[in-house]
């Protein structure tokens, strides 16, 4: 079964004359240890399907299903709670919170009513296993973009979620950083990931590559096979 | 809150002066034991500066009689040719027809007694009430006995006159026709000065307390509305940051930009500011009328509205400001960096992280504490919001304390009664009575120039074993030529321990004391002076004399009571005879508590509410990893919590050291009277602040629970 089953999602943004349908009927299955990359130009819908399928918005029409948890019609409270305990975010400006040092920041979903157990143990396991031991205490204006990355990458983990998802993840990051953050959501070992993505080499690390185009997700194996290769 | 002070300050501080000026109060107010008018006339006459003068005969403890009430001690004024020193606030003034009485506003509306109503003066025949006056040379019923004016013609009374009211050209001179008259006064017994400026002194004291503690918390509310206003205007800007950048960007003009902001702010402020100004004279403006009905003085009326007005235009130039300024600050930028939606003034915090680790809670608390200038104005208004409400709790308890707890006024006794000094054997012997003793009271006035009255008691012994004001310097009565007075006396009258105090009895007999010690008593605002038994009797035998019973710890004050027959009474407060006054202060002090509460209230919500503006990305973030509505109710209890326990400690420091020990020596320079909030007080105000957050914090926390968390996530 997979982790993320997603079918028929349809999505329009903005109201009256200036209404677009940017997700016209997606469908999309993402199985446990599978990483899959969605491609697409600016605009094209990526981040607005990451949204709906992470349960931070709600699509017109579908049905999204993760980890046998039916996502569509539910409260926000039982969203958040599935976001809690079955989904890790990534996102291209980190979104760490400044007050925060970078341990708590890594500990701030584990510190929420609802969590799972044992947060504080894999933060600390999580931590060491990133590199990120010297680092921990500082704040997030003390840390370079690759530090504040993988920071977020050990928050989006330390829940033990089954799916990762991670919107534009080296959109802010140089070659290197982007490179080191792109092999950390390779091994994430059987947990499913997720990444929307404008960039060849972030869908390179990818099993699949969907192309997001008018609305509809298109698979293209040989796209894929040409980017891994040419990384 | 602005408003509510305006209408208290401006009724209390001004309705004197429009009272005596539509009264056309005499200088001075002459009482004396009953002498021919043409002789009376004769020797003002001769008074320098003269303006007029009027005589009239005074009745007191009249029986008035009205449909529905009676009352035994009125006081009843023949009122004669020449000016009156009343104003007619309702009818018309006595026509010179027999049958007419004029009755004073405070006791028509006491009574419900409609014009044109009936009254009976001593079982008299019926008379119509064709008036109600007004004159603040004396509160009125309840305070005092009701207050009844009847034209001389067709009343049959005895010959004289008991009362002079004088008018001078200069009333600047008053002091030096005083004196004159007090040269020419004698063969004429009783005599007794009220004048207009000893009246207003005496109410100004007591209003310039009420004035002051509005003035002060009407300005704790302007700066926590002005902090928050600001805080709120400044967030607003920064969330429209790149829409500024972007019309500079095609040609607006820094002050078209200021402009547009600042007339937003003026279509919010105007209605706001309107609906506080009604709110706000609605709350106070009938207690207050009530309160100055007792004091004979007119309500506000007309008057009220040029500071109103200044106070509306006030409540809208602060929110218009605090829009307009970071408008102004912001469109001076760079259009690029506004189009980025750069921070208006970031400073990133230097910091190390804390050592506490940061849950919910402590996150909350460190968001607050982001914008620490903001957090210490909060905290500075809401303290002395929190030390207000403690004061006024405290004063409302010790007002209780007074009126109902002798042992207020360091009286060590609990019970009176009307017996002779005789039976005091008898006395001592019902079960239950620990002590008792006669007890002397007699009405003096000073024999120089003191124009109030002196409480003077008088102990066969140690007055300290019924009576124990405080001794605040000197020495207690060791001998017989000693007295003891209040530090109110000794205030008006300049006396220190080894003065001499030369009063003058009611008989007419005048009493010399050295004085041995001062105490602070608060009956009669300190105008008391207990000298010995003796010495009293000697020079008016005919004092008031009761016995004072103090009751053993623990037995039955209801059988004691009985025992000692008809005329026992409980031992009277201070306030006994102004019950309805002290409602009144209460009700003005409740409501202006209840507006203090609302600005504590105001601050909690806008800081939460705040936070949640100016951190809606975090918050999103917070809520996209899994926080739901109780995260986020804990998250903002923290910030609640960052504001609410300085306040509460800058609150309780307030009042113990500051505004209580200040508003005691405002309130009785003359006595000691404790002020400081009890831990009940505190308790419940803390139980306020604790229910105004968590209020605050529940409805803000709902209210962003419903904000979307991908445009969170998309906020600058």
């Amino acid at each position: 079964m997979p982790v993320l089953a997603a079918s028929g999602i349809i999505k329009t943004v903005g109201a009256g004359r200036a209404a677009r349908r940017v997700l016209d009927g997606v469908n999309l299955e993402v199985d446990a240890g599978e990483v899959v990359a969605v491609l697409g130009r600016s605009g094209s819908g990526k981040s607005t399907l990451l949204h709906l399928l992470g349960g931070l918005d709600r699509p017109d029409a579908g049905r999204i299903v993760l980890a046998g948890e039916e996502l569509t019609g539910r409260r926000p409270g039982a969203l958040a709670r599935v976001r809690l305990r079955h989904i890790g975010f990534v996102f291209q400006s980190f979104h760490l919170i400044e007050e925060l040092s970078g341990e708590e920041n890594v500990l701030l979903p584990a510190r929420l009513p609802g969590a799972r157990r044992g947060g504080e143990r894999r933060a600390r396991r999580l931590i060491d296993s990133l590199g990120l031991a010297e680092i921990a205490g500082r704040r997030p204006h003390e840390l370079s973009g690759g530090e504040q990355q993988r920071v977020a990458i050990a928050r989006a983990l330390v829940g033990d979620p089954e799916l990762v998802l991670a919107d534009e993840p080296t959109g802010n990051l140089d070659q290197d950083n982007g490179a080191t953050v792109l092999g950390l959501l390779r091994e994430l070992g059987d947990r499913a990931v997720v990444i929307v993505t404008h960039e060849p080499e972030a869908a390179a690390i990818a099993d699949r590559v969907l192309r997001l185009e008018d609305g509809r997700l298109r698979e293209d194996a040989d796209e894929a096979m040409a980017l891994r290769e040419s990384a | 809150m602005l408003t509510a002070a305006l209408v208290v300050s401006d009724g209390l501080g001004r309705g004197f002066d429009r009272a005596a000026g539509a009264a056309d109060l005499p200088d001075a107010i002459v009482r004396f034991d009953p002498e021919p008018a043409g002789q009376v006339a004769a020797r003002i006459a001769a008074l320098p500066d003269l303006a007029a003068f009027s005589l009239r005969r005074e009745f007191t403890g009249v029986e008035l009689d009205a449909p529905g009430h009676t009352s035994e001690n009125a006081a009843v004024e023949i009122i004669g040719p020449g000016r009156r020193g009343y104003a007619i606030v309702a009818g018309r003034d006595l026509s010179g027809r027999p049958g007419e009485v004029l009755v004073e506003r405070g006791l028509a509306a006491a009574w419900g007694m409609p014009l044109g109503g009936r009254i009976e003066l001593d079982g008299s025949s019926p008379q119509r009430v064709v008036g109600f006056t007004e004159s603040p040379d004396n509160v009125s019923y309840p305070l005092a006995g009701p207050r009844v004016y009847v034209a001389q013609v067709g009343v049959s009374v005895p010959p004289g006159v008991n009362l002079a009211e004088i008018w001078l050209r200069d009333p600047h001179r008053l002091d030096e026709v005083l004196v004159q008259a007090r040269a020419t006064s004698y063969g004429v017994h009783g005599l007794r000065f009220v004048t207009r400026a000893g009246v207003r002194v005496l109410l100004d004291q007591a209003a310039g307390i009420v004035i002051d503690l509005l003035v002060a918390l009407s300005l704790i509310a302007l700066l926590t509305a002005a902090v928050m206003l600001a805080a709120s205007a400044r967030a607003e800007v920064q969330r429209r940051l790149q829409a500024i950048g972007l019309r500079r960007a095609v040609g607006a003009s820094r002050s078209y930009l200021t402009a547009t902001q600042g007339l937003e702010a003026l279509i919010v402020a105007a209605p706001a500011a309107t609906i506080g100004l009604i709110a706000g004279t609605l709350a106070t403006y009938g207690p207050t009328s009530r309160l100055l009905m007792m004091l004979n003085e007119p309500a506000p009326g007309a008057a009220l509205a040029l500071p109103l007005a200044a106070a509306w235009m006030a409540a809208v130039a602060i929110p218009v400001t605090s829009a307009a300024w970071p408008a102004w600050r912001a469109a001076g930028r760079a259009p690029v960096a506004l189009l980025r939606g750069a921070e208006l003034a970031a400073a990133r915090s230097r910091r190390r992280a804390s050592p506490i680790r940061a849950g919910l809670t402590v996150l909350g608390a460190r968001l607050a504490g982001a914008r620490r200038a903001r957090l210490v104005a909060t905290a500075t208004a809401l303290g002395s919001s929190t030390g207000f409400v403690l004061l006024m709790l405290a004063l409302a308890s010790a007002l209780v304390s007074l009126e109902t707890d002798p042992g207020a006024l360091g009286k060590r006794y609990q019970l009176t009664a009307q017996l002779p000094p005789a039976a005091v054997g008898q006395v001592r012997a019902i079960p239950g009575v620990q002590a008792a003793a006669p007890r002397y009271a007699d009405e003096a006035v000073d024999s120089f120039s003191l124009q109030e009255t002196i409480d003077v008691i008088a102990y066969p012994g140690d007055h300290t074993e019924f009576e124990a004001p405080p001794l605040l310097g000197g020495s207690r009565i060791a001998r017989p030529d000693e007295a003891e007075v209040g530090a109110g006396l000794a205030d008006a009258l300049g006396l220190v321990p080894g003065s001499t105090l030369a009063i003058q009895l009611a008989s007419g007999g005048e009493l010399r004391l050295r004085v041995a010690g001062v105490v602070g008593s608060l009956d009669h605002d300190g105008r008391v002076a207990y000298v010995p038994a003796r010495a009293l009797l000697a020079r008016d035998p005919s004092a008031s004399e009761q016995l004072v019973v103090r009751v053993r710890p623990g037995a039955d004050l209801t059988r004691v009571t009985a025992a000692l027959g008809a005329t026992a009474a409980p031992a009277a407060g201070a306030t006994a005879r102004g019950v309805p006054l002290v409602d009144t202060l209460r009700a003005i002090l409740r409501a202006v508590a209840i507006v203090d509460g609302l600005v504590c209230l105001y601050a909690l919500i806008q800081t939460c509410a705040l936070t949640v503006q100016e951190r809606r990305r975090t918050l999103s973030v917070i809520r996209a990893v899994g926080a739901g509505t109780p995260a986020i109710t804990r998250l903002l209890a923290g910030a609640a919590l960052a504001l609410v326990a300085p306040a509460a400690a800058i609150g309780i420091a307030l009042e113990r050291w500051l505004l209580g020990p200040a508003l005691a020596r405002l309130a009785a320079g003359y006595a000691t009277l404790s002020l400081g909030a009890g831990a009940g007080a505190i308790a419940a105000v803390l139980a306020g602040l604790v229910v105004a957050a968590t209020v605050a914090v529940l409805w803000v926390a709902r209210r962003a629970g419903r904000e979307s968390v991908v445009s969170g996530l998309a906020a600058p």
